[in-house]
C-alpha cells in the first residue's frame, strides 16, 4: 500500500501560482503520470505542467500529500470534491475555495478566503471538511453553504463572513467581526471572540452537538481538543440579526 | 438429556422475523440515561398488544457511545418495516425528548436499510431546529426549554428475530421464580439480545387463539397451566405445580440461541424438573430453537 500519491515541491514557485485546476473532479483515480499533466497557472509565465513544478510519485488511492513551501500557491483544492487532500506547509490564498467534498487537510497556515466563495459568487463550500492547523487570513469560510471548517490557531477578520449554514471551529483567536452577515451558519469559538454588535446573547449551556464534532475533530484529525471543551459550557449568540439571524456564536466559557 | 437432574425435553422454541432497530441513549449521568431507557421501553412486551417489543439491550460506559457521555442500549422491535419508523418516532418522542439532559443516536450505522427518526422530530422545534451534518450522518437539534435536544436523523433497520424461549417447569413457584432469575440474570448484558417482558420473565404464556371467543387472537396456555392440569390436555409432568416462560427476541438467530444455552444452563438447578419451549408445530416461525441442539453446543 502506497498511501496515495506524494507530490513533492522541486523547487521554491518563484511566483504566485494558480492550482485551481489542480484537484478538481476527478482526480483520485489519477496515476502519477496522469497528474502531473494538471495545469497550474503561473502569474507571469503562464501555464506548467503540475509534473513541471512536482516529482509525483506513489499509486492513486484517492489520498495525495504535496510536500513543499507552497505559500505563492493559490486557490489550491478549489472545487475539491473527493479524496483526501495533505499540505505539508502553508498555502497561498483561497485554498479549499468552494470545497464540494473530500478533505482537505492545510498543515501550516493558509492565506485570506480559505474555504471562501470566489469573489462575485454566492456560494462558498458546499461540503467537505477544511482542516487548517495553523493560521488562516481574513475571510475564511466567507459565503459558506455547508461543510466544516477547522482552524486551529487564529482566524483572519471576518471569518464566516455570509455563511449560509454550514461550521467553522476556530480553536485560536477569532479576528474582528467574525461570523458578520451569516444566515445559519455556526461558529465555534474555543479561543477568544468578540461577536459582533449585530449578535445577540442567549444562554450559557453544553451543546451535546458540539461533544461529537469535537471527537470527530481528535480521532479522524489528530486536533488537540482538551477535555474543558467537552466539557465545558459555551455561550450562545444568536445573529447576524441584520441577517436571517438563525445563526450562531458558541463561545466556550471556563466552567 | 438431562443437565444436572434437569429434563430438557426434545423439542423446540418458534420464532419469527421481525424488524429490529438499535437506539443510543444518553444522558448526563446514569439515572438520567436510565429514566429515559425505562420509559423507552416501558408498555413493549409484545406486539400483540403493545405494538411494539423493545428492551434494554445493555448500559454502555462512556467511551462507547457517541457522545463520551453515559448511555444504554435498546433494542425496538415490531413486525413490519413501518410499523417500526412510527414506533421510534412516538417513543422516542415522548420519552427521550421529554427527559432531562438526554440525547438519542442509531446503534445500527452500517446498516443500508435506514429510517428517519429525528427527521421526524425535528418539526417539534417549530422552525427554529437547526442540523448538523457529522461524519456523513445528520443530527438535529431540537430547542427545548432546557436547553437543546439532539437526536439523529436517521436509524438503521434490519431483520432479526423474536419470540425465542423456554419454559421453566418446577416444582414450586419459588423454585420456578428462583430459576428464571437466574436465567434472566444470566442473559443480561449479552450483545444483541432483549428481553421484553418483567425482568425477562413472562407467567402467562400464551397459546394462539381461543377456545370461546374468535376475536382474541392469544389466550392462556391451558396446557403448562398447573392448576388445569385435571380439566385440559395438560403438558405438564408429574410434580409440576409452577411454570416460567423466558422470552428473547435478538438482532439474529445466533445471538438468541447462545443467550438461551447460558440461560438455560443457569435455569437447571433444585426445584427445577424440566426445561421445555413454546412452539407451534413449526408452522408459524421460521427460526426453530432446538433445546438439546443448543444445549450440546450445535445449531440451533
Amino acid at each position: 500500500m502506497s498511501g496515495g500519491l506524494v507530490a513533492r515541491l522541486k523547487a521554491a514557485l518563484p511566483e504566485r501560482a494558480d492550482f485551481g485546476e489542480v484537484l478538481t473532479q476527478p482526480w483520485a483515480t489519477f496515476s502519477a503520470r496522469e497528474m502531473a499533466e494538471r495545469q497550474v497557472y503561473l502569474d507571469r509565465e503562464g501555464r506548467v505542467r503540475l509534473g513541471d513544478l512536482f516529482d509525483i510519485t506513489g499509486e492513486p488511492e484517492g489520498r495525495i500529500r504535496l510536500v513543499g513551501d507552497l505559500q505563492n500557491a493559490d486557490r489550491l483544492g478549489a472545487g475539491l470534491s473527493e479524496g483526501e487532500v495533505t499540505v505539508e506547509g502553508s498555502v497561498g490564498q483561497e485554498a479549499g475555495m468552494a470545497l464540494a467534498g473530500g478533505s482537505l487537510d492545510i498543515q501550516g497556515n493558509a492565506g485570506p478566503r480559505v474555504g471562501a466563495a470566489p469573489l462575485g459568487y454566492k456560494r462558498g463550500m458546499t461540503g467537505g471538511e477544511l482542516i487548517v492547523r495553523g493560521s488562516a487570513g481574513p475571510e475564511a469560510g466567507a459565503a459558506m453553504r455547508r461543510g466544516l471548517l477547522v482552524i486551529a490557531k487564529s482566524a483572519g477578520e471576518r471569518t464566516g463572513l455570509g455563511m449560509i449554514a454550514g461550521t467553522v471551529v476556530v480553536f485560536g483567536t477569532a479576528g474582528r467581526e467574525t461570523g458578520l452577515w451569516s444566515k445559519r451558519g455556526s461558529i465555534v469559538a474555543l479561543g477568544r471572540i468578540t461577536p459582533p454588535a449585530t449578535y445577540s446573547y442567549a444562554c450559557t449551556y453544553q451543546p451535546i452537538v458540539l461533544r461529537l464534532m469535537l471527537a470527530r475533530l481528535s480521532v479522524t484529525y489528530g486536533l488537540s481538543v482538551q477535555r474543558k471543551h467537552f466539557t465545558g459550557s459555551y455561550r450562545r449568540y444568536s445573529g447576524d440579526m441584520a441577517e436571517l439571524g438563525k445563526g450562531e456564536i458558541l463561545e466556550w466559557v471556563a466552567k | 438429556m438431562k443437565i444436572r437432574g434437569v429434563f430438557i425435553e426434545d423439542t423446540f422454541a418458534e420464532a419469527f422475523t421481525m424488524r429490529v432497530s438499535r437506539v443510543i441513549v444518553t444522558g448526563r449521568n446514569a439515572r438520567w440515561v436510565r429514566e429515559a431507557a425505562l420509559k423507552l421501553t416501558g408498555f413493549a412486551t409484545s406486539v400483540i398488544g403493545c405494538k411494539v417489543e423493545a428492551g434494554i439491550e445493555r448500559e454502555l460506559p462512556a467511551t462507547e457511545t457517541p457522545d463520551g457521555r453515559p448511555g444504554i442500549s435498546i433494542l425496538l422491535m415490531t413486525m413490519g418495516k413501518d410499523d417500526l419508523g412510527k414506533r421510534l418516532i412516538e417513543r422516542i418522542g415522548q420519552t427521550v425528548l421529554t427527559c432531562p439532559t438526554t440525547a438519542c443516536f442509531d446503534g445500527l450505522p452500517d446498516v443500508p436499510d435506514r429510517v428517519g427518526v429525528g427527521s421526524a422530530l425535528r418539526f417539534f422545534g417549530d422552525g427554529f431546529q437547526s442540523s448538523k451534518m457529522i461524519a456523513g450522518q445528520r443530527f438535529w437539534r431540537i430547542p427545548v426549554m432546557e436547553g437543546e435536544f439532539l437526536v439523529q436523523e436517521k436509524f438503521g433497520m434490519l431483520k432479526g428475530v423474536g419470540g425465542g424461549n423456554f419454559l421453566i417447569l418446577a416444582t414450586t413457584a419459588d423454585a420456578a421464580l428462583a430459576a428464571a432469575e437466574a436465567a434472566a440474570d444470566s442473559m443480561a448484558a449479552q450483545p444483541g439480545v432483549i428481553l421484553p417482558f418483567p425482568g425477562g420473565v413472562v407467567r402467562s404464556g400464551s397459546k394462539v387463539g381461543s377456545r370461546r371467543s374468535k376475536t382474541m387472537i392469544a389466550s392462556t396456555n391451558d396446557a403448562f397451566c398447573p392448576t388445569l392440569r385435571a380439566v385440559t390436555q395438560t403438558a405438564l409432568p408429574e410434580g409440576v405445580n409452577s411454570v416460567l416462560e423466558i422470552v428473547i427476541n435478538g438482532t439474529d438467530a445466533p445471538a438468541i440461541a447462545t443467550a438461551m444455552k447460558s440461560g438455560i444452563d443457569a435455569a437447571c438447578r433444585d426445584g427445577v424438573v424440566a426445561i421445555s419451549a413454546g412452539n407451534y408445530g413449526g408452522k408459524l416461525g421460521p427460526h426453530h430453537f432446538h433445546l438439546r441442539k443448543i444445549m450440546e453446543g450445535g445449531e440451533a
